[in-house]
């Protein structure tokens, strides 16, 4: 057993990547695909929970040498608070959205020969998410950032539809953009330092900063512009709306949900673990954050209240929410770190069930706009119901979870003295229930139409009621989550 | 300013590097073919390799093996370029991926000229 934990930062990443390949093998046997998926998902699910009470009860990082070889000349991966909270995340969301698949994808991408494709991705994607939670090494983020823009690429094309494609292409050039920029940025750092190791290339960028000024704002602009196309940081976002609105339900869920977080945990860790809280401040570039975060906010959220479609209108909202993560980054104290950890965790499960009911009301309507959902809310009630706890959720309501998230930011940007952060996050929530809100009030206070709207299945009315239980869970009883978040903020803020 | 001219001409690798990238960025920025697109992917990719692989490269290096002959003599370093073998594999997979969606757009609208699509987007009915 005790091998088996020694060697759990490795295994929560290459279980997925594993099963991924075993399952093209029997490509026509979709029960079995569909069950091995999920089991892999709760498996995972297990794996990053032993792996997050290990390290909060331990309260040291565990750390794995692949291959055996040590640090400098080795890859090393370390599992240390923000990569146990981000594991849990991802692996938590992972499970219900693979839950709500199951039986339910064959129309949406188009016979069904074509599931397992769409299953083998996915599972790729949580692989890198995983990865990219415990690398603690320059170069694997960039493969673990291309093996999860591929499969994100993939799972947008994979929806049976022209305008599938033409997203899909679009997400795909915009990112490999982004990702040469990032490996340009990695480039610089391990020109300047010798080392890829993110604690040797920290040492090395704290000796020689002063010297090579230039050198650092090169490796900053590059890497801060690569994360910002691939999480839609808002002048960077324009794949986002129409990648996350084409794509099959289920991936804009876990799209929207996990995998844009992926990409801005990795830009955290190479922020405050690689260029660390000195440089950060000499450079100003917590100021560029949130500056970049608070038009992010404003911006996206005036771009969703103008969608008339609902998924667009999702989309779009997550550029906003990204804004208040990006924001959070930039506040470099305790409060404001464990309130945008919390804040994406909050985001990742509510973003996921307000995809997926979405999708649910899609695909049993048959209409895409808000104003033609009308009275939904009655036909569908368990969906609905998901739908608005989700929508509570993120406008920031007490006793849901995106609250708790929204006032530790708003706490750490008072602990700063910067009331313009504070303002910001009011406003954008306000912006959040007038986007929101709308589609709430047309489902439930519009006449009931006279179609045979009926609430999906079993299995996908389990991972609505479990996506949407957590937001209340996370908003009611915060307490280990977000002491964790706070351990994992300290963690990020002690190296200097 | 002779010193910049000096400084170019010793790191003319970084400056090609930089030269294929701006190409690169600016072919993606303002050609609507899909293809010319891609190509402008490519290039950018290749400027990064090109910057990576002169980061280990050692004026006078050869290479880093132990055969009893090359020893006390100066080693280029490999880890670069090990790395941009990862790259290449990394970038031939997307274009690839790429040229596939490619070939389905151009099924579906009959041309790969990104202003085009944009035109029959509208015409075509999306289901």
């Amino acid at each position: 057993m005790s091998s088996v934990t020694a060697n759990l930062p490795v295994l929560v990443v290459i279980a997925p990547l594993f099963v991924a390949f075993i399952l093209t093998t029997f490509a026509r046997r979709i029960r079995l695909v569909e069950g091995l998926v999920i089991f892999i998902g709760i498996l995972g699910f297990v794996g990053a929970g032993f792996l997050a009470a290990n390290v909060f009860i331990k309260k040291t990082p565990m750390i794995y040498q692949v291959g055996g070889w040590p640090a400098p000349w080795g890859i090393e991966l370390k599992a240390g608070n923000v990569s146990a909270f981000f594991l849990l995340v991802a692996a938590f969301v992972s499970v219900p959205v693979s839950l709500f698949s199951v039986n339910n994808l064959s129309d949406e991408v188009g016979g069904k020969e074509r599931v397992t494709r769409f299953y083998v991705l996915y599972l790729l994607l949580c692989g890198a998410m995983a990865g990219m939670a415990v690398t603690n090494d320059l170069f694997n983020v960039f493969v673990l950032v291309e093996v999860a823009t591929l499969s994100c690429c993939g799972l947008v094309s994979s929806r049976n539809r022209p305008r599938a494609a033409e997203a899909a292409f679009s997400y795909l050039i915009m990112a490999t953009l982004g990702s040469t920029l990032i490996l340009g940025g990695i480039g610089f750092i391990y020109i300047i330092t010798g080392h890829l190791n993110m604690g040797f290339a920290h040492e090395g960028i704290n000796k020689i900063w002063q010297s090579n000024p230039h050198v650092v704002w090169m490796a900053f602009s590059f890497i801060l512009v690569g994360f910002g196309v691939k999480s839609a940081l808002f002048p960077l976002h324009v794949w986002l709306p129409d990648a996350h609105s084409a794509a099959p339900s289920p991936a804009s869920a876990i799209l929207s949900g996990v995998a844009v977080k992926g990409y801005l945990i990795c830009l955290l860790k190479i922020l405050y673990n690689v260029f660390g809280c000195t440089l950060m401040r000499e450079f100003v570039i917590h100021r560029i954050l949130v500056l970049a975060g608070t038009v992010a906010i404003i911006a996206g959220s005036i771009l969703a209240l103008m969608q008339i479609e609902l998924k667009r209108r999702l989309a779009f909202s997550t550029v906003a929410q990204v804004g208040y993560i990006i924001m959070g980054i930039g506040l470099m104290n305790t409060k404001g770190l464990s309130g945008t950890l919390f804040y994406l965790a909050s985001h990742a499960v509510i973003k996921s069930v307000l995809f997926l009911s979405a999708g649910a009301m899609i695909a049993a309507s048959g209409k895409k706009n808000i104003n033609e959902l009308a009275g939904i809310g009655r036909k569908m009630p368990i969906t609905m119901a998901a739908f608005t706890i989700g929508s509570l959720g993120l406008t920031g309501i007490p006793l849901f979870s995106g609250f708790i998230g929204k006032w530790n930011l708003i706490v750490g940007s008072l602990e700063l003295g910067n009331v313009i952060p504070a303002v910001v996050i009011v406003v954008g929530s306000v912006l959040c229930a007038a986007y929101l809100f709308p589609v709430i009030r047309v489902a439930y206070f519009e006449p009931v139409p006279e179609e045979d709207w009926k609430d999906p299945r079993l299995t996908q009315k389990i991972a609505l009621i479990s996506l949407a239980l957590a937001v209340l869970i996370l908003g009611i009883i915060p307490g280990p989550f977000l002491e964790l978040a706070e351990r994992a903020a300290v963690e990020l803020l002690a190296l200097k | 300013m002779s010193i910049l001219i000096e400084k170019l001409i010793i790191n003319y690798p970084y400056f090609f590097a930089v030269i294929l990238l701006v190409i690169g960025a600016l072919t993606v920025l303002t050609r609507s073919s899909l293809f010319k697109k891609l190509f402008g992917i490519s290039i950018m990719e290749s400027a990064v390799f090109i910057m990576f692989i002169a980061a280990g490269n050692i004026r006078g290096g050869t290479e880093p093996i132990l055969n009893g002959h090359n020893t006390g003599a100066v080693y280029i370093n490999p880890l670069p370029s090990a790395l941009m073998l990862t790259g290449i594999v990394v970038s031939v997979s997307v274009n690839a991926f790429a040229l596939a969606l490619i070939m389905r757009l151009y099924k579906t609208y009959g041309t790969t000229d990104a202003n085009r699509i944009a035109e029959l987007r509208k015409e075509v009915a999306d289901r």
